[in-house]
């Protein structure tokens, strides 16, 4: 019986079920640690659409201002419009509201540093030890600063950056059918505004109420749209796009309603960055090779780090690569917009390939190498994680091995990715080859193997 | 005062310097606290003083309370009288003031109230403070966690009220100057100019978050300052001073004389006792035995309580309403039934301008119909654990006089008495003494060195 973590307070941040768990006073208390590490100044506080933002985000304010900070409320906003606004309005940081693709019952605080990057470790571990102290900073009367609001420069700016990097008129002339599920997060607004009205596309749209509930699973992948993918079919949309609460992540269906591989989608975007700028790519561990193909494609090399947007980002910066993501979680890291995931950044790559080549969706898609993959996890128990992870070292004795971030298993032809979730006591597969028999005999081996231990 | 141990939780709420003893998690609690005390249905009513670190506490009072499935309505800066009358008005399950009254811009304060706008029974607010101490708060799931709405129109809400009692129009012909002391009473005031053509000119009106132009204490003393003076360079009729969010009121007679904050109660009691049902005036045993005087001019009676609003509160309750005329305390605070018994400046000067009005007298021609009476007071540092000694000394001493010990000791004689009791909100001994006709000065010696002789 897997444990649930209901609450989790750790490098990452602070995370869980709101209510019992996630208590204001919590996330009050964890501003207010925030406050006394970034200093006092101004600190940017938004959210995404839950029903528990409103009240965490008085929660919050209290605990920056308690501390001597100015808030700025930017209100709902997808987390790559509040990052790019903290970096760009010289604040002190940012919080954003979000458990990202997580259910309902769940938020979390993102903490993000002055240039609008998400804390790395070493800002992590200072600030939850600043946390545990317990030792904040305290304005008095007269210390205390204001809140002020600014719900409109956030997007205009994010929009702003984007479009440099591609053509508009080129894709407004196309006059694109797009369909958007946008879970009612907080890209419903925005999203709806930057395909219609920015773009010119010929917008339908679904759950874009950012006062309703999540209609469906709030992750978005290929098991979780078909609503996007009937919507795609009955309006005979070219493309379908589809979100998470707080927009940061992005799926892609095409014009049959498929919805793509999100490791694909970034590929996609991998190429069109590639033909601009100059540049490396950075993704994680568990990505799939069909990076490496479009990246050597381009003559570029590809950079692999532990699972993580922090530990892309940094290597990014580290590496000033041109564009980099998460294949699996639908992130796409566009540095010249901003070291963040941004789906904003994945549409308008795509709509102006598309309108660049005329092609569809499936069309370009069908050009990528192709691979197969395949996902799963497994429980184990207690004190095990070691002689699992040393028996699969012995079992591939010829593989080369990365151990980075749990254990990496490169074959010639195939690789399997195997690290424990920091969440809940499971180890996360992913296998991928260029057969689908390659992949299923693999994973199963391998599944076999730590069934036998 | 040391800010750090100004801290206080109590019965009436949360009060203490901010940053340096009140913090956010303070407030945080309570607000939880309060949500999970309030019955199920309806919101709740919130406001605050213009303190710059009210923002703060409003944030945490928020998340509290929608933390605990509770809507809350915020009226913004306004008065904690205006919130009282709003609570009743949404028919709202309570209401939170955020404000420090009389205390200076560094302090502040939670004040709590219930269904009808009410204070907190004693009984409730220990409840509170249970749920409080033992920080097991109702956090609802996600669906059912409330959200904030913000109201603009409760002042003149409550305005119709005042005005369904009081006849705004009719004290055009007065001249009145009002020290607002960067508080919510200018608000009011500003709008009652506006509404009803009345031209009470305003000192000090701009609303201010961290320095007031003087202590905002409702005293003689403060009235003295910028008040008095101005009364007959402006040729005024009277003059009114309020705390930062106007729950109590001083005067400035038209010669310019400060009068004491002992006298706001009994001439609201000489006005009010001959107008309605109720002969019952409830104060503490601090304030001035002019009102036994004045109450028994209409038949009226005096009924003496310990010191504080709780006991105030919790002796209302022991009588029906309609037999009540009065309730207040020697500060300004003074609460009338027709605006279910909450301490409202701006009401007590309404009727103080009604009674000027209707006696056709000025402030200082009713004034000095009253008996002279000398009230001084005096305070001591505080050593704890020998107050029940100095007690018993003061009461042998003085023991033929009638004693009562029901906060402190209050002894009493024909046309003198004397009161000494610990101070709830700072740790010092008050000594009060007053006498008919001259100031009591040995007596008054005599007391300050006894007690001195135990700090």
């Amino acid at each position: 019986m897997p444990r649930e973590h209901l609450l989790k307070i750790g490098v990452s941040g602070i995370r869980g079920v709101v209510g019992e768990f996630l208590t204001p006073s919590l996330a009050c208390a964890f501003a207010q640690a925030f406050a006394t590490y970034v200093g006092a100044g101004r600190v940017v506080v938004g959210r995404d659409t839950r029903a528990s933002g409103e009240m965490l985000q008085h929660a919050v304010t209290c605990g920056l201002l308690a501390a001597g900070c100015e808030v700025v409320d930017v209100g709902i906003l997808p987390t790559p419009t509040i990052q790019i606004y903290v970096g760009a309005s010289h604040a002190r940081g940012g919080i954003a509201l979000t458990a990202s693709h997580n259910p309902s019952e769940y938020n979390a605080l993102k903490l993000f540093n002055p240039q609008g990057l998400f804390f790395n470790n070493y800002e992590r571990s200072e600030l939850l030890d600043l946390y545990h102290q317990s030792d904040f900073r305290r304005a008095v009367n007269a210390e205390m600063r204001r809140v002020s609001r600014d719900y409109e420069t956030p997007p205009r700016l994010h929009i702003e950056r984007v479009l440099r990097h591609v053509d508009v008129e080129r894709i407004r002339r196309r006059r694109f059918r797009v369909a958007l599920d946008a879970v009612n997060g907080a890209g419903s607004l925005v999203t709806s505004a930057f395909l219609r009205d920015t773009l010119g596309c010929e917008l339908y749209a679904i759950s874009v109420d950012p006062t309703k509930p999540f209609p469906r699973v709030a992750e978005p992948r290929p098991d979780t749209l078909g609503d996007l993918a009937e919507l795609v079919r009955a309006n005979a949309c070219e493309i379908g796009i589809g979100q998470d609460p707080d927009g940061d992540r992005l799926a892609v269906a095409d014009e049959t309603g498929r919805v793509l591989d999100n490791d694909d989608v970034l590929a996609l975007a991998v190429d069109v960055a590639l033909r601009r700028l100059p540049g490396d790519v950075v993704v994680n561990l568990t990505t799939s090779a069909v990076i490496d193909d479009v990246a050597s494609a381009h003559g570029r090399r590809v950079f692999r780090t532990p699972v993580g947007e922090a530990n892309v980002v940094e290597m990014m910066r580290a590496t000033k690569a041109a564009i980099g993501g998460e294949g699996s979680n639908g992130g796409i890291i566009f540095p010249a917009v901003h070291l963040c995931r941004d789906s904003y950044t994945g549409m308008a790559f795509l709509l102006d390939r598309m309108a660049e080549t005329g092609e569809s969706v499936s069309a370009l898609a069908g050009r990528l190498p192709r691979f197969y993959r395949k996902l799963g996890t497994v429980a184990y128990g207690h004190g095990r994680l070691g002689s699992l992870m040393q028996a699969l070292e012995e079992a591939f004795p010829d593989a080369q091995t990365d151990r980075s971030d749990g254990l990496k298993l490169l074959l010639p032809e195939s690789w399997i990715h195997v690290r424990a979730s920091n969440t809940e006591p499971l180890l996360r597969l992913a296998a991928e080859a260029r057969t689908e028999a390659q992949v299923e005999e693999l994973y199963g081996r391998v599944l076999r193997l730590f069934e036998s231990e | 005062m040391d800010a750090g141990g100004s801290l206080r939780i109590s019965h009436v709420g949360l009060r203490g310097v901010v940053g340096a003893a009140l913090t956010a998690g303070h407030v945080l609690d309570f607000a939880s606290a309060f949500g999970t005390f309030l019955e199920p249905g309806g919101a709740v009513v919130i406001g605050r003083d213009p303190r710059a670190s009210g923002l703060m506490l409003r944030e945490g009072v928020v998340a509290g309370l929608e933390a605990c499935g509770r809507d809350v309505v915020d009226l913004g800066i306004v008065p904690t009288p205006v919130i009282q009358h709003a609570i009743r008005r949404l028919d709202a399950a309570g209401g939170v003031s955020i404000g420090a009254s009389h205390n200076n811009a560094e302090w502040n304060a939670l004040k709590f109230l219930g269904r009808q706008g009410t204070y907190l029974s004693t009984a409730e607010a220990s409840e509170l403070l249970d749920i409080y101490h033992l920080k097991k708060f109702d956090f609802v799931e996600w669906r059912r966690i409330g959200k904030l709405r913000l109201e603009s129109g409760a002042i003149d809400s409550y305005l119709d009220e005042l005005a369904s009692v009081y006849d705004f129009t009719s004290l055009r012909s007065f001249r009145v100057v009002v020290d607002c002391c960067n508080g919510t009473s200018s608000l009011i005031l500003r709008r009652v100019n506006e509404r009803f053509g009345t031209e009470f000119i305003l000192i000090n009106e701009k609303i201010e978050g961290v320095r007031f132009a003087h202590e905002p204490s409702t005293t003689r003393d403060a009235v003295a300052l910028q008040l008095a003076p101005l009364m007959k360079p402006l040729s005024a009729d009277a003059g009114f001073l309020f705390d930062v969010d106007s729950d109590r009121v001083a005067l400035a007679a038209e010669d310019g004389t400060p009068v004491s904050e002992e006298l706001v109660l009994p001439m609201l009691a000489d006005y009010l006792l001959p107008r309605g049902p109720g002969k019952l005036v409830i104060t503490n045993l601090s304030s001035t035995a002019l009102l036994e005087e004045v109450a028994a001019r209409h038949g009226g009676r005096v009924v003496r309580v310990p010191v504080g609003r709780q006991a105030a509160i919790d002796a209302l309750s022991g009588y029906r309403p309609e037999q009540i005329a009065l309730a207040g305390e020697g500060t300004g605070a003074v609460m009338m039934p027709q605006f279910r018994f909450v301490y409202d400046g701006i009401a007590s000067m309404l009727a103080i301008l009604a009674m000027m009005r209707e006696h056709g007298q000025s402030l200082g021609g009713i004034l000095a119909a009253y008996p002279r009476y000398h009230i001084l007071k005096g305070q001591v540092p505080l050593v704890t654990q020998r107050v029940p000694a100095l007690l018993m000394e003061l009461q042998e001493r003085y023991r033929d006089g009638r004693a009562n010990v029901v906060d402190g000791l209050r002894v009493d004689w024909p046309g003198r008495w004397f009161h000494v009791r610990v101070s709830q909100t700072e740790p010092i001994v008050r000594v009060i003494c007053e006498q008919r006709g001259e100031p009591p000065r040995d007596l008054f010696e005599a007391l300050m060195e006894l007690v001195r002789s135990y700090a």
